[in-house]
């Protein structure tokens, strides 16, 4: 029996799996080879920067696809090159202990701040509260003390879950809070641990944030569009679909797109890195991406299995397909000139040709 | 007997404005259903078979022949002869305003009296600018989709659209404005034909209108 107690809290890494860890972060950051041993030596030699993770609204998703990677090196060595400062769930501390090391952080070093979950800004932001003080407050207190914040997860950068339509709490991401500190957004539901590995090793190595895209997204991780790397994409283009779950099609492995993948409109690096190092994604597995990296995605993904929004009509009460919508307001435009027309051929009837201009 | 004299009213440019404009519009709108709910499945693998590629390939061609179209209207909007400027059919003076009004009554079968003008009326021209804007929204967020990763179609989509998702949706939504205008306008060309015999639909091949003799 394998000594699992022992491996997930020793921190010790072999080098085998850190130099594995540092070459698929290289190999994500689209690093030549060349770079891996400059990657190496900033990881294993500079001083561990200190990290403070904050909890906000959030279901810990995050945290957890890092930490319960089948493969425990890369969760390894993001605790190997980092000093976790703050970490509401791994941290051994607890109460006033936390708090004090929390306060000696922010205070004493200079820390990057990670920050998971949204922040709810309703009702002075009542509805997040750590240690008596809301979300609200601890985000203020500490993030521009922070050299760098990195926002994990949907939830932390765009709002996520809690921010979907109607929003009850006001739940918004770090970067609309938040001025004047360098924010990095590692979107996903969850996001791929890699991602998270490769900003921080690049962070160490060429002490500056990597390249962002318009919405402060990393180039390396979310530049490239999901369908145009999708290993089904020959079957769109060659006009192959399944047509529902379960189908003859589906069993073929053609492209779900008809059953509402989200691909076409969703940039993230999925197909290439995939994860829990098993070589899986969830289009490889037969579920059409849920646009899980884009802003406001539980709004304007959902319905899931259908390819756009239904449109809704301002205080009617009326949900429906786009198309529906559309086939219903041209019907009702035929319909009327119809009656358009019949009410002018009725009048010339019944009056006559009598006002002839000619 | 009324005696008519011809007009010379709409340039070669705005004719072949209209028909670049008409023409990629039907195109748009058959592959674009095909790219949003593509009705065939062709179930044969290993064939020289690209249905929705040949459709998009369709749809993009059509998209720059419109995105052509509207340059074209948006320079005649400005540098076009007086019944093509934009100022023609804004409702910003005394006459147009008085026009809007007599259009609307003559439409409602209220009033017979025809407010006699060269250009468009000031109704249909303001109908034709506004699908004149949906076009310029259904350019800027086909051109994001198309290009996503050029830094100044991302820049823009995102500030416009916010996401790729919400750019599809708003480039469906406004599609369905162009087949209703379609079915508007052509009704009241044929209308107009029939009570005013102006040559009003022959004046879009021949640029040619036919006005009474003063």
């Amino acid at each position: 029996m394998a000594d699992t107690v022992k491996k997930v809290l020793d921190p010790q890494l072999d080098r085998r799996g850190f130099l594995k860890g540092c070459t698929m972060a290289a190999a994500a950051l689209g690093m030549s080879e060349a770079m891996i041993p400059k990657l190496v030596e900033a990881a294993a030699t500079a001083e561990r920067p200190r990290v403070i993770w904050l909890h906000f609204q959030e279901c810990t998703g995050c945290t957890e696809s890092l930490l319960r990677s089948s493969h425990p090196d890369l969760a390894r060595l993001i605790l190997d090159i980092i000093s976790l400062d703050y970490h509401e769930t791994v941290m051994a501390a607890a109460g006033h202990q936390a708090e004090e090391n929390l306060h000696a952080t922010v205070n004493n070093h200079p820390f990057i701040l990670v920050v998971e979950g949204a922040i709810p800004t309703k009702d002075g932001g009542i509805y997040c509260k750590i240690a008596g003080k809301t979300a609200m407050d601890i985000l203020a207190e500490v993030a521009p003390k922070a050299s760098a914040i990195i926002a994990i997860g949907t939830c932390a950068t765009f709002g996520g879950v809690q921010a979907a339509a109607p929003n009850p709490t006001g739940a918004v991401g770090v970067q609309d809070l938040v001025s004047g500190v360098p924010i990095v957004n590692i979107p996903g539901c969850p996001p791929n641990p890699v991602s998270f590995l490769g900003t921080i090793l690049h962070y160490l190595t060429f002490k500056r944030l990597p390249a962002l895209d318009n919405l402060n997204r990393p180039l390396f991780a979310y530049g490239r569009r999901i369908h145009d790397h999708c290993e089904r994409r020959a079957h769109f283009d060659e006009g192959r679909f399944v047509e529902q779950y379960g189908d003859a099609f589906h069993k073929l492995g053609y492209c779900l797109y008809k059953v509402g993948c989200k691909g076409p409109e969703t940039f993230s690096n999925c197909p290439a890195v995939r994860f829990n190092d098993v070589d899986v994604w969830p289009v490889s597995v037969g579920h059409g991406c849920i646009g899980c990296t884009e802003p406001n995605f539980w709004d304007t993904m959902t319905p899931f299995y259908e390819r756009l929004p239904m449109v809704k009509i301002p205080a009617s009460g009326i949900v429906g397909s786009a198309d529906k919508i559309g086939k219903t307001v041209l019907g009702i435009t035929a319909a009327a000139v119809g009656i358009h027309a019949a009410v002018g051929i009725g009048k010339r009837l019944i009056k006559g040709k009598s006002s002839d201009k000619a | 007997m009324a005696t008519y004299e011809r007009h010379h009213c709409w340039s070669l440019l705005l004719r072949l404005f209209h028909w670049m404009f008409a023409l990629s519009i039907i195109f748009l709108i058959v592959t674009g259903f095909y790219i949003n709910t593509p009705w065939t499945n062709t179930m044969i693998e290993g064939s020289a078979s690209f249905p929705m590629a040949t459709m998009r390939y369709i749809h993009y061609i059509a998209a720059y022949v419109l995105s052509s179209a509207v340059l074209i209207r948006l320079f005649l909007y400005i540098f076009g002869n007086a019944q093509e400027r934009v100022w023609d059919i804004l409702p910003i003076t005394g006459r147009n305003l008085n026009n809007l009004k007599m259009t609307l009554l003559q439409y409602s079968y209220i009033s017979n009296k025809h407010d006699e003008r060269l250009g468009h009326n000031i109704l249909a021209g303001l109908a034709y600018l506004l699908t004149f804007i949906a076009a310029l929204l259904m350019i800027v967020s086909g051109f994001y989709m198309l290009y996503p990763e050029s830094a100044f179609w991302a820049k823009w989509g995102v500030m416009l659209f916010g996401s790729q998702q919400f750019a599809r949706y708003l480039h469906h939504i406004t599609m369905w404005w162009f087949m209703i205008f379609a079915v508007v306008h052509i009704y009241l060309c044929i209308w107009n034909d029939c009570t005013e015999p102006e040559g009003l639909i022959s004046s879009i091949f021949t640029g040619a209108k036919f006005k009474h003799k003063a």
